[in-house]
């Protein structure tokens, strides 16, 4: 179906895995405008199906792969691709993001997304090459970790090119993922979709790697404006104290010492906000001992990856969460091992989060007495062995091959199992930023920081505004995770949103405008509500600070205002919200464990834990949800949601199956 | 659209041999074909066709250019952000990274890969797919 519109290939691939038959997804110009592409795009197809998807492992479930309308356009960090499915970890809808160069590839096949659905019968992988389909016998590559799995597509395709190489992008998986780990992650080159077990997702459908080529080039609406428009955007990223400097020079990992200044890094699953060792762990010991190179994404200027040495090797280095979770969080402070752990949840598939933490909730549960398992805050000799296990499910492997939830619901110990709706928290401790607790207690796609809202960034790592008020905390960060969506659904990078904080807010911390802006964000929740209910009247365009309503008009000729862009953000979120709610979650399951929000931080302080019922009434206000977290018929029909409203969503029984069988 | 070779052709090879992508196919003293699928439109082909046999992307017949005539992409040192959109579209594989200059340096940007600047056809399809016009001829 092709399109009007610039910024899109005007295909969408539908791939059936049982019959080996592909067909063109209908996906009109209508559906372009709402729901712009990502992972807003596949939840709207994931929503239209929903009442034939029987459960997270079954054939019935889709992986539903895509880009944005600015992979390819030349825009900063807009290589990324979303895969989104009904994960086997939540049982809900998750989205996972992902840099490297498949979504750049997979427009250069002249396609905006592939649905993936039914199962093979035996192990294969699948080459696109432009139009042409091929399914190759993946017996050969089943059981190979990931990084020797790329290597051997590579080899396959050079040699159906006759010797020459054939630049592609790849996604695969790992052990865990053939092993249906419910963490399972999908790799692409050395980057990760990593949460919600989308790597079991594409395990159970027998479907070990996707190659993408082609020789398209994707068509921009108004090439002159966006040409002028993403040199000025490069620049500007590059000048920013976040993007330009503190992400290249110490990647996320730079966040390690402002967290435990703040009392915000998880340590000892959870159970303190500091840990006594962190500068061993942290990202300027990464830099200065260990980098050798930054590394980025394609069309990334930010560049925040690291390249470590692990066995003599050249590979990638670990991000914030995995330093924080690795380190604090099971008491350990060897940097070489969560280098090479980091490398190895790598190899084998897995997310290194979702690990960490159910990791880090064993050990807490062996020291209680719950689950006699041998693991102990602080011994690290043995690890390495545990991911093992864990990807081949062997052993006790096999029991944290469920994840945190499952196995607190075994043995006991749900109050520290650190979690929300089935995902494991990130290693920003909400004690200490009652904002993040909220953002971790209602995403979308459960315990995620990004989306979240990831309102850290204002509670102490960026600007200082009060980690403990609960004060306007639920009305920016529903803007936040609006413009966040948006710009995810556009196929970029949310660490360009950064540059929505002007450049001297963060450069002089002490000066009084900074302040002054630090003083006024928790007072200034009712005017921020207005924006929130109507957006669109904002309609003009930011300047600089935010570029992605501007760029989208630029690369598909939509009319588009940052109101607009606004709005588009909502509306994603909502309807991802609404296909929760289609599979059972409602207010109750906007939660956190006990220990974050009855147990505090420090002790004595009652104020150092999350009040995150008050902030959950202003939130759904401010969302237009009902007092249960469920989005009203009013704010559906002002999204041009109405037509997908509760009461008129396919009846399905996805959830109970998904409760029984998941 | 991709390039096309015309009846003009005599079969001398040179194209195929010349083809980075390998989009290119014939018998010695037969007319060769440019397959679509493969084709980047980088005009090699064109370049050294002694026959003015190939046909550009927008049917135009092109002409030789001595090797010695063709561009070389120059990168502005400061523009560059490192972004290896060129890189990843070279289909030569001419272009890389630079490693760090010194311990810690962020600002690593775009370059010939050493000893490789011979291989460049100056195709400008690097300059081209450069967001932010870092690449001049």
């Amino acid at each position: 179906m092709a399109t009007s519109y610039g910024g899109y290939m005007g295909k969408v691939a539908d791939i059936d895995l049982t019959t080996g038959t592909i067909r063109e997804y209908p996906w009109s110009d209508e559906e372009r405008r709402l729901f712009l592409g990502g992972k807003t795009m596949a939840a709207k197809i994931i929503g239209d199906h929903l009442a034939e998807i029987r459960g997270p492992l079954d054939e019935t479930n889709l992986l539903v792969i895509s880009t944005g309308p600015f992979t390819g356009t030349g825009a900063p960090s807009s290589s990324r691709f979303n895969v989104s499915a009904i994960s086997p970890l939540t049982g809900i809808l998750t989205s996972s993001n992902c840099g490297g160069n498949f979504g750049y590839y997979l427009k250069k096949a002249g396609y905006d997304a592939l649905v993936i659905h039914g199962r093979s019968e035996k192990p294969v992988w699948l080459e696109i090459h432009n139009d042409q389909f091929t399914f190759h016998d993946g017996q050969s590559l089943w059981g190979m970790k990931t990084g020797h799995t790329q290597e051997a597509l590579d080899e396959a395709l050079a040699e159906q090119s006759g010797g020459k190489r054939r630049k592609n992008g790849k996604i695969v998986i790992g052990p865990a993922g053939e092993n249906l780990v419910k963490y399972a992650s999908i790799v692409s080159n050395e980057r990760l979709a990593g949460r919600g077990g989308v790597g079991a997702v594409m395990g159970s459908k027998n479907l070990k790697a996707v190659t993408v080529s082609g020789n398209h080039t994707v068509p921009v609406h108004d090439k002159e404006k966006m040409d002028k428009l993403n040199r000025s955007w490069f620049k500007y990223l590059r000048s920013h104290p976040l993007t330009g400097d503190q992400l290249p020079r110490l990647g996320t990992a730079g966040l390690i010492s402002s967290m435990q200044m703040k009392g915000q890094l998880s340590t000892k699953n959870y159970t303190y906000g500091q840990f006594d060792r962190f500068e061993k762990v942290n990202g300027e010991t990464l830099a200065e001992e260990h980098n050798i190179v930054n590394k980025g994404c394609l069309t990334c200027p930010i560049k925040c990856a690291r390249t470590v040495q692990v066995d003599g090797k050249a590979v990638k280095g670990p991000e914030l969460e995995t330093l924080g979770l690795l380190g604090g969080g099971i008491l350990n402070d060897s940097m070489e091992l969560i280098l090479r752990w980091n490398y190895e949840l790598d190899e084998l598939g897995m997310d290194t989060i979702t690990a960490a933490n159910t990791l880090a909730w064993a050990m807490e549960a062996n020291e209680k007495g719950l689950w006699n398992n041998g693991l102990a805050f602080g011994d690290t000799a043995d690890i390495s062995r545990v991911w093992e296990d864990t990807a081949y499910r062997r052993g006790i492997g096999d029991e944290l091959a469920e994840g945190s939830r499952a196995l607190s619901e075994k043995y006991g110990g749900k109050e520290f199992a650190i979690h929300s709706k089935g995902m494991e928290l990130a290693a920003y401790e909400p004690r200490r930023a009652v904002g993040l607790g909220l953002g971790y207690a209602i995403s979308n796609r459960g315990g995620c920081h990004l989306n979240g809202g990831y309102l850290v960034i204002l509670e102490g790592l960026g600007l200082n505004v009060n980690q403990q008020t609960p004060h306007g905390k639920p009305d920016v960060t529903i803007i936040f995770q609006d413009l966040m969506e948006g710009t995810s659904s556009c196929g970029q990078c949310v660490f360009t949103t950064y540059g929505f904080f002007p450049p001297p807010l963060i450069h002089h911390p002490h000066a009084w405008y900074t302040k002054a802006f630090n003083a006024i964000v928790p007072v200034a929740g009712p005017v921020l509500r207005l924006l929130t209910m109507f957006p669109q009247v904002v309609c003009f365009h930011l300047p600089m600070i935010f570029n992605q309503s501007k760029a989208l008009k630029y690369a598909t000729g939509m009319k588009v205002t940052f109101g607009s862009f606004l709005k588009a953000g909502k509306r994603g979120y909502t309807l991802e919200r609404l296909i929760n709610t289609r599979l059972g979650i409602s207010r109750k399951d906007d939660s956190l464990p006990k220990r974050l929000t009855d147990v505090p931080q420090v002790e004595g302080d009652e104020k150092t834990k999350v009040p995150l019922e008050s902030m959950k009434d202003v939130y759904y206000r401010g969302r237009g949800w009902d007092k249960d977290g469920i989005p009203t018929e009013k704010t559906l029909k002002k999204l041009n949601l109405d037509h997908l409203a509760v009461s008129q969503m396919p009846a399905g029984s996805c959830m109970q199956e998904v409760n029984q069988h998941g | 659209m991709s390039y096309q070779i015309t009846e003009n052709c005599i079969g001398c090879t040179l194209c195929a041999k010349n083809c980075p992508t390998g989009a290119i196919s014939g018998q010695l003293k037969e007319r060769h074909a440019v397959d679509a699928g493969l084709c980047v439109d980088c005009g090699v082909c064109g370049k050294i066709c002694p026959k003015g046999a190939v046909l550009d992307a927008r049917g135009k017949t092109t002409v030789k250019v001595p090797k010695d005539q063709w561009k070389k992409p120059v990168i502005d040192p400061v523009l560059c952000a490192g972004c290896s959109v060129c890189v990843e579209n070279c289909p030569k594989d001419c272009l890389e990274i630079e490693g760090p200059k010194f311990h810690g340096d962020i600002h690593t940007i775009a370059r010939f890969v050493k000893g490789r600047e011979k291989d460049c056809i100056g195709c400008g399809i690097c300059g081209d797919v450069c967001p932010i016009e870092a690449i001049h001829f």
